[in-house]
């Protein structure tokens, strides 16, 4: 709740408020020069990584991208953010989506389905700040960040469930590093943003693995991707160095499977997860639809008629202030109660949508989890290669070649 | 020894972006839970200042401090910005050193070569996935579970409070079935608070603007035919309205209601029915979407026009601003909300009405006329109907129609009947027109309607069919009132009349030459009637023969309340109270 810090005053001064200003649109132009940059830089990347093996082009791309997309353009409109956008397109009829959004949306997925995550490489600001603090790797364990990489699809699930319905944008609500590109904002979330720099010092990524929405959707064009980045076009002679430089854990090192295991239970496992899934799915579909009006209390029409009601049951609380500002306005609290009805109801729909969105992903998760291969060399996991190419410094191969 | 350097640099750096952030952390608490202009200070100084308005120099301190505690959060706020400005530099510093202490080593697996265990990690990932997603599934459940219950008390009600609302509609349907005026006990709590007192409590209630369910009639005894205000004869006691208003007094137990209002407050008050104190007072304040200036009204209407309804429970009253306030026989606020500010150019008039848990409002203004139930426990809307009606200052009954409760409301054009239960229309009877003022009345299953400029209309309530129509004499204000022989009006152009309540056919007439905005209330086969001069008459119910008609000194808007053996008045300037005696 919002603390009214400073009510009206109780006197008349005579102070005549301004009227309210708004920010001129922003210029077309530098759209187009931002979509431009974004093919670009794309474009130099896939370069770099697929034909030149060349990371210092990657970092010259994410520093450039960090000083203009970051500090220069303030990190607004992003790619990340612009999936709350498009959602709020397809849900709203009344809702514009501009082209200019939808190309920010659109271009760095066709990218990845060619090139993979060339995107998350460098031209994303919000990787790039991370990757260029980046200093040295302590790897994780992996059964942890394959557990942690759910996280980013309930970010993304619950992204949708607040742009759908007119809520909030909880990625830009919530971005940890645009407080540091505009050098102001919410401290909190400053704070935050510089706790993961400094996490970022030494584990590679941890918002792009952990964390971002539109990383997750990337995964899965990137293990599409038509072109594969690879570490070397020449023998991989496992010497192990290109899966230790690795700063996502996204090479995988040979593996004789020698898993004791008895192959049907393996197979059952798998059958087992392939019959529970549109169990879990649907579980989780219950659950977060039961719980889809606690949830819609982060619309400020739930929230503001929810406040109205405490007031009501206690007369004797300080009328806080946005109840305060709707008294002021003369609205009426049943259109109000009418307005929420529609809203509660519209998260109830969505709220069962990602639900099974929940589900589904832990369910194809744990059968991914359930697979076994055999790797007779390193191999990159293309959902979650970035293109960073850092790989390319170490591998033997690559160095004697240049 | 550079690296060393670094090294240090970086631990340093380290440790000062801690405790930069620790305090900022800190800092940042802080300032979300401060509230600089909310000090105990800040508020004794401006309690001073509403007893010593024209203190200049106490409002220049509030000024001061004001603007001092303003200065005070600005300036943590700025070092707050700078400190973060601050953790910013040292992350940058942090890297580079860092970068440079790792210059000669970062190039190298700081890791064995052993092999990972690729099926060992998916295991135990899939361990992970599992118990954090049943982890999260239960955290969910028990976050549904333990908010359901809260939702369960969200309305604010306490069991208690529902079960007593329940009761009091067994009550309130028991009256309404036998269309009778009801006789009802009063609770055990008020029998015990009073037990002192050797007074015997009333037993007759009189809940509503003319009576219990409106019925313009009580079962009342030994009312005097005649009382003298200046000489307290048959007076038991008068006492002063803090505020002024043109609703009508009802009774409960030993407990008058009615209300006052003006620019500055809106109150509902409870005076006793032996001694005419004034028990209580509570304000209809701090209501959410209450409007902060009031609205125009008609000075003939003013802001409390609308008569309270109570159950010996809960009390009920609305004003002009759209705000209802329900508190309890205590005067204790039990719940209070706004129901939009009346759209209304005389201003809002239609009194209240308690059917079981139903509080009953025809909420008139011109833009979205209602008639709505709240629950009296707790003020949530039960049912709300939108009719098409125009705009009237009408106030519903609740009669037996068709051996049924029925809600009757008078709008324009139609008179109407509904299910008070559920807001269906019953029959709808188009037949008014102009202003609405008055209300109707019903006896025998046959609803009486009339307005000026409209006509005097019986409905068949069974059917809603009409059984005759007159226009000889047509109320203003003042409301019909009937029993199962005559129908009696009151004028405002000073002519009174009782018509046959089979045929229409005016029975007889008196031209008494005063206007009348009070109603007629049956009371032991008289009627009782004030006209706006305060004079009061008396006739009977029989043939609407005067019997008696006398001035008592004080202009009489109101109508007045029975229990028993008394008669409360409001008048223009005071309550007062006649009794034998």
């Amino acid at each position: 709740m919002i603390v009214a810090r400073f009510p009206k005053p109780d006197f008349s001064s005579g102070y005549e408020y301004p009227d309210i200003v708004h920010p001129a649109p922003y210029e077309q132009l530098w759209n187009w020069i931002d979509i431009f940059l974004l093919v670009a830089l794309m474009g130099v990347v896939a370069w770099a990584a697929h034909k030149k093996h060349s990371r210092a082009a990657i970092v010259g791309v994410s520093l450039f991208s960090l000083a203009y997309f970051g500090f220069y353009r303030s990190g607004c409109v992003c790619s990340v953010g612009s999936i709350q956008n498009v959602v709020l397109a397809l849900t709203d009829s009344g809702y514009q989506l501009p082209l200019y959004v939808l190309l920010l949306f659109v271009l760095p997925i066709i990218f990845t389905m060619i090139f993979g995550r060339v995107f998350c490489a460098g031209v994303c600001p919000l990787g790039a700040l991370q990757e260029i603090v980046n200093v040295r790797n302590f790897r994780m364990s992996r059964a942890v960040t394959s557990a942690l990489s759910v996280i980013p699809w309930i970010y993304l699930a619950f992204t949708i469930l607040y742009a759908a319905t007119r809520s909030q944008f909880l990625i830009c609500k919530f971005d940890p590093f645009i407080g540091i590109f505009r050098l102001g904002g919410d401290v909190g979330m400053i704070v935050f943003g510089v706790l993961l720099l400094l996490l970022s010092i030494f584990v590679g990524r941890p918002f792009c693995r952990f964390l971002c929405p539109y990383g997750a959707l990337l995964s899965i064009f990137g293990s599409l991707s038509w072109k594969k980045v690879e570490v070397t076009r020449k023998e991989c002679i496992n010497c192990t160095l290109c899966h230790m430089a690795c700063p996502v854990d996204a090479i995988r090192p040979p593996y004789a499977n020698k898993v004791k295991e008895d192959r049907l239970a393996g197979v059952k496992r798998i059958v087992m997860y392939a019959v529970l899934l549109p169990v879990v799915t649907a579980l989780c579909a219950l659950l977060i639809g039961s719980g889809s009006d606690a949830l819609s209390r982060a619309h400020k029409d739930v929230y503001l008629y929810d406040l109205i009601q405490q007031v009501e049951a206690n007369p004797e609380m300080d009328i806080p202030l946005e109840v305060e500002t709707f008294n002021g306005l003369g609205r009426n609290v049943e259109d109000l109660r009418t307005e929420v009805e529609a809203i509660q109801h519209d998260y109830k729909v969505y709220s069962y949508l990602i639900g099974a969105l929940i589900g589904l992903v832990l369910s194809v998760k744990l059968i991914k989890l359930s697979t076994k291969r055999t790797r007779k060399t390193y191999e990159i996991d293309d959902a979650n290669c970035l293109a960073c190419g850092k790989c390319f410094n170490y591998c033997p191969q690559e160095i004697k070649k240049k | 020894m550079k690296q060393k350097i670094y090294r240090n640099i970086a631990i340093v750096t380290a440790i000062f972006m801690l405790v930069v952030a620790i305090m900022l952390g800190f800092s940042y608490y802080q300032m979300q839970k401060v509230s600089p202009l909310q000090t105990d200070v800040m508020e004794t100084l401006k309690q001073m200042n509403e007893s010593q308005s024209d203190n200049s120099e106490l409002q220049q301190q509030i000024r001061e401090l004001d603007l001092i505690a303003r200065k005070a959060y600005f300036v943590q706020e700025h070092q707050l910005k700078t400190g973060t400005m601050i953790l910013i530099g040292m992350a940058v510093a942090l890297c580079i050193c860092l970068n440079l202490y790792y210059k000669e080593t970062k190039n190298l697996p700081e890791k064995d070569m052993d092999p990972i265990d690729d099926w060992m990690a998916k295991s135990k990932a899939r361990k992970y996935i599992q118990w954090g997603a049943v982890g999260l599934m239960l955290a969910g459940v028990a976050y549904l579970v333990l908010s359901n219950v809260s939702l369960g008390s969200k309305d604010g009600s306490t069991p208690e409070e529902e079960l007593l609302a329940e009761a009091g509609g067994d009550e309130a349907a028991v009256a309404a079935a036998g269309d009778s005026i009801a006789v009802e006990e009063v609770d055990s709590v008020q029998t015990a608070d009073e037990a002192s007192d050797s007074l015997p409590i009333p037993k007759l209630t009189y809940n509503a603007f003319r009576g219990n369910n409106s019925s313009a009639s009580s079962a009342a005894r030994n009312i005097p035919t005649s009382w003298d205000l200046k000489a307290k004869k048959n007076v038991l006691w008068q006492s002063a309205i803090p505020k002024h208003g043109y609703n009508s007094p009802v009774v409960n137990g030993r407990n008058v209601y009615l209300t006052g209002a003006d620019n500055s407050a809106r109150e509902l008050y409870c005076f006793d029915v032996y001694t005419g104190e004034l028990k209580w007072t509570a304000k209809a304040d701090k209501i959410s979407g209450s409007p902060s200036t009031m609205p125009k009204v008609n000075a003939d209407t003013g802001l409390a026009a609308s008569t309270v309804a109570t159950n010996g429970k809960q009390v009920c009253a609305i004003f002009a601003t759209g705000d209802v306030l329900c508190v309890d026989t205590e005067g204790k606020r039990l719940w209070a909300k706004n129901l939009g500010l009346p759209d209304n150019h005389y201003g809002y008039a239609s009194s209240l009405l308690i059917y079981g848990n139903e509080l009953i409002i025809q909420y008139q203004n011109n833009s979205n006329a209602k008639i709505m139930a709240l629950n009296v426990a707790n003020g949530n809307q039960m049912w709300s109907i939108s009719p098409k009606d125009k705009i009237a200052w009408s106030s519903p009954i609740i009669a037996t129609l068709g051996g049924k409760p029925a809600l009757v409301v008078m709008g324009n054009p139609a008179v109407a009947a509904y299910n008070p239960s559920n807001g269906a229309e019953l029959w709808r009877v188009d037949c008014m027109s102009g202003e609405v003022g008055s209300s109707p009345a019903s006896s025998g299953g046959v609803v009486f309607a009339a307005s000026e400029y409209a006509k005097c209309i019986a409905i068949d309530g069974a059917s809603g069919e009409t059984l005759w129509e007159v226009s000889d004499y047509l109320p203003e204000c003042s409301s019909l009132a009937a029993t199962s022989n005559l129908v009696f009006c009151a004028t405002s152009y000073g002519m009174v009349c009782a018509y046959d309540a089979k045929t229409g056919e005016v029975k007889k007439e008196h031209d008494l030459s005063t206007p009348f905005y009070s109603s007629p209330v049956i009371v032991e086969g008289k009627v009782y009637l004030f006209s706006n001069s305060g004079k009061a008459y008396v006739f009977s119910a029989s043939d609407f023969s005067l019997l008696n008609a006398f001035e008592t000194g004080e202009k009489t808007f109101a109508t007045p309340a029975f229990t028993d053996e008394m008669m409360i008045v409001r008048t223009d300037k005071s309550l007062y109270c006649v009794k034998k005696g």
